[in-house]
């Protein structure tokens, strides 16, 4: 019915395998440890149906952590982890990536944020933080229980730039981008390039002229 | 300039302004708005002859309104690409440029606006920056008198291209100034207009004492400031040179400039900190170094770009340390000071740096993007029953879902941006989003609430702002309630109303309904959708009688650390005033209400094993609690 070049094959069916959850702590030297005690979570997160490994580390981000990761999916025949450590925003990619090198869909990887979201904000109350970490990490895992395996969509790639302004930044950027051989189109909504650059007389530290 | 003007493979578009952005990375459609210049760039040879001609004066922006400029124009002499405009808006129809342009039949006044759109790869922001007008500090009465001048109107005047080729006069009478005072932080590091520091003007005011004192020996300058900063290469001794120079340095912030009305002297009235008193001293003229502030259309741009703003104005960065070029958006980068003010050395860097970023895409064949997209189950969707419908298609801000009554609604993957909005509205509960489905969404909520719900305050936050809000409140250290549990969707036009009626099924204490501030959304128009739920919510759960405080809505932006903790403690505050029995009583008072809302949840694929499952969970931590 469409003309959609690209096809999703994913479904949303609900995973039919029984899951193997390996659980990683990370300390994170003293972000998370300086709070918590990251065996306690390990303790708790041992416990849960589902989990048949749980472990800390120092720095899960690391090459020693995800060695660990990679060789317990191996090992254990992990077919879901879950890292309680930092941000998705910080470290996503690094710990799909870290999976899928051990031969696991990067979307079976669940992680659990409490460093910024709990011993971070909550370096006043230990006691509500372990309580929280164990929460979230306990969250990760459920979730992960469900995850089910999706690939990358490829989209295709028009080989043409915009940028927008042409001051000095602009300029260079397009500069850049078209010694590259790729196409840019430059727009200005004054009626010259030059930005507040063209207005200058010399400029610091050098004394050179702007233009 | 002229280097971006010759390179083949750069199109210049002057004039031109950015008027909508669609498309996602790889794939974006931009539609540009060329406009009139009533000079055709293909005859027009840049001679000028409509410029002599034109009998036409006014202002010329680009000299700060010090020169006058013609109605056909260019703005400067070395203006590039060099084409000449007539501005209608001062043209009297005299049509002498058309006479004087002659066999060239350059000058066009049947040209209009011209709306192009062009397939773009990856998009690189370069707005740059606004001045900041010092009219409203009355104290320095600028715009009152005279020879107070601001920094860029002191960069035309003593610019040899500028409307005095270079000589620089006061204002009020034409004489050689020989007492220059300049005042630092006009604007900036100031809680009345702006925060920050504008990062460049402390060089800048000493290049512009070094190089009037170049221009005459005998000037002397001082230069007003709070601190001094010079942490580039080159720039402390840059400093010092200006020290041996002779340039006096004040360290005080001038409190008021007073002027003789006769002779237009200025005197400035400021703490001398070294001395340790009050002191005031006179100028024949007076620069204000202005605060650079974001551009006077940067709220514009954002929601054309649907990129979110920091405090202050300035565009946000994915990652102000590890990503600042990126904006969050796959696909737009940013460079120089539209994302905060920078100098020179570090825009040119951060053009590199973004054309960098865009080239990785640009240089590849295709481009990934996750698959957390919307997925249909046919045999639910009512569509396919014959039922009218089309909700779904309604709610997609991409147009990305098919709706064909008699057929099940189909998403298109390519347009999908996974938002989430279709399966937040679907009422039949006939289509999900891959890695959000309901399943795992409620597993999670089961499992945050398995202990002391009543405790808790649940917050479901966005993906792009207050997911992003919270994480910095914690790498600020803004301390908040840690019985806070949050949980992560896309954006806020997810959080279905369902999975708010089972946290409190559930017994959760407070429900936080966050996401980004409308300006901001992501997903150009998930914010609206998610906010208009909210008020639904709101106003329902007010007709039950719920507690105040139980049910919270706010927009928190990625940059707001402060007001996600504030927030958090508030709700906490909130809690801790309702008597714990009253609580109690009221949780089971609206359970049976929050359960008729929800007979359909088990019927939704995946659910009913889920739950199963997560119980599981939730036994094992109840029963640790138990031990404990």
């Amino acid at each position: 019915m469409s003309e959609d070049p690209i096809t999703n094959s994913h479904s949303a069916d609900f995973p039919q395998d029984e899951p193997r959850i390996g659980v990683y702590i990370c300390h994170c030297g003293s972000n998370i440890a300086g709070v918590i005690p990251p065996e306690e979570v390990v303790d708790f997160a041992g416990k849960l149906p589902g989990v048949v490994r749980s472990i800390d580390t120092m720095y899960a981000c690391a090459d020693s952590g995800q060695r660990l990761i990679k060789e317990d999916i191996t090992k254990y025949g992990l077919n879901r982890v879950v890292v309680s450590a930092c941000s998705v925003r910080m470290h996503e990619p690094t710990f799909r990536g870290c999976v899928a090198e051990a031969g696991l869909n990067p979307f079976l990887m669940e992680m659990a944020n409490i460093r910024e979201q709990c011993t971070w904000a909550h370096g006043h109350d230990r006691e509500g933080a372990l309580e929280k970490a164990k929460d979230l990490t306990a969250a990760a895992v459920a979730k992960a229980a469900f995850l089910t395996p999706l690939d990358m969509i490829k989209v295709p790639v028009t080989k043409r730039a915009l940028v927008i302004g042409g001051g000095v930044a602009g300029i260079n950027a397009a500069l850049d981008l078209a010694e590259q051989n790729i196409p840019v189109t430059l727009v200005e909504k004054e009626p010259t390039i030059g930005g507040v650059m063209a207005q200058l007389n010399k400029t610091f530290p050098t004394m050179d002229c702007s233009i | 300039m002229v280097d971006a003007a010759r390179q083949p493979l750069i199109e210049v578009k002057t004039f031109t302004e950015v008027e909508k952005v669609e498309g996602y990375v790889g794939n974006f459609v931009v539609t540009l708005r060329e406009k009139a210049k009533y000079v055709r760039a293909d005859r027009c040879n840049g001679c000028g002859a409509c410029t002599k001609a034109c009998p036409v004066e006014i202002p010329n922006y680009f000299e700060l309104n010090l020169a006058p400029r013609k109605a056909a124009y260019i703005p400067m002499s070395q203006a590039v690409p060099l084409i000449y405009n007539i501005d209608m808006d001062a043209c009297i129809h005299c049509y002498k440029c058309v006479e004087a342009c002659g066999a060239l039949e350059a000058i066009d006044f049947s040209m209009e606006d011209k709306l192009v759109e062009q397939e773009i790869g990856a998009i690189v922001v370069a707005t740059g920056f606004g001045h900041f007008d010092p009219t409203p500090m009355t104290e320095y009465g600028y715009g009152r008198f005279p020879n107070v001048i601001t920094a860029m109107e002191m960069e035309r005047l003593n610019n040899s291209a500028g409307p005095t080729h270079g000589a620089l006069i006061r204002p009020s009478d034409g004489k050689s100034p020989k007492r220059i005072g300049i005042i630092n932080c006009v604007g900036s590091r100031d809680k009345r207009y702006n925060q920050s520091c504008s990062n460049f003007c402390c060089m800048y005011a000493i290049k512009n004492a070094l190089l009037l004192k170049q221009m005459n020996p005998d000037t002397e300058i001082s230069i007003y400031y709070i601190d001094i900063r010079t942490p580039s290469k080159g720039y402390e001794e840059f400093y010092d040179r200006a020290r041996e120079a002779g340039i006096r340095f004040i360290q005080g912030r001038p409190s008021e400039i007073t002027e003789d009305p006769d002779t237009h002297q200025l005197f400035i009235a400021s703490e001398d900190i070294t001395l340790g008193k009050v002191v005031e001293h006179e100028y024949d003229m007076v620069m204000l170094n202005q605060a650079a502030v974001p551009q006077p259309d940067q709220n514009h741009m954002s929601s054309v770009l649907n990129v979110a703003q920091s405090p202050g104005g300035w565009f946000m960065e994915y990652h102000p340390k590890l990503r600042p070029m990126d904006s969050p958006t796959d696909g737009i980068f940013f460079a120089g000071a539209c994302q905060g003010p920078k100098d020179i050395p570090a825009s040119v860097a951060q053009g590199s740096a973004a054309a960098s970023r865009a080239s990785r895409i640009l240089h590849s064949d295709s481009w990934q993007i996750e698959p957390t997209v919307a997925v249909v189950w046919p045999d639910r969707c009512v569509s396919a029953k014959g039922q009218a419908c089309g909700i779904c298609e309604r709610a997609c801000p991409y147009g990305a879902i098919d709706y064909t009554k008699g057929l099940a609604a189909e998403v298109i993957t390519a347009k999908c941006h996974g938002c989430g909005a279709c399966v937040g509205e679907c009422p039949h509960d006939s289509i999900t989003q891959l890695h959000f489905t309901d399943a795992q969404v409620l597993a999670q909520i089961r499992t945050l609430l398995a202990v002391e719900p009543e405790k808790k305050i649940l917050a479901f936050r966005c993906q792009w702002c207050s997911y992003g809000g919270a994480d910095l409140a914690g790498t600020s250290h803004f301390e908040y309630s840690a019985n806070e549990r949050g949980l992560r969707v896309m954006c806020s036009a997810r959080m279905d109303a369902d999975l708010i009626y089972e946290a409190y099924r559930l017994g959760a204490g407070a429900v936080l309904y966050s996401g980004c501030h409308p300006q901001d959304c992501h997903y150009i128009t998930g914010q609206i959708a998610g906010a208009k739920r909210a008020a639904r919510l709101e106003k329902m759960f007010e007709r039950m009688q719920m507690s105040p405080g139980r049910f919270r809505v706010e927009w928190i932006s990625a940059a707001e650390g402060d007001k996600y903790a504030r927030v958090i403690n508030e709700m906490q505050a909130s809690l801790d005033a309702i008597p714990e029995d009253v609580l109690k009583a009221e949780i089971e008072r609206l359970r049976p209400e929050m359960e008729k809302k929800l007979t359909k949840l088990g019927d939704v694929p995946g659910v009913a094993q889920a739950m199963v499952q997560v119980d599981f969970i939730v036994d094992e931590m109840i029963g640790r609690k138990v031990v404990a």
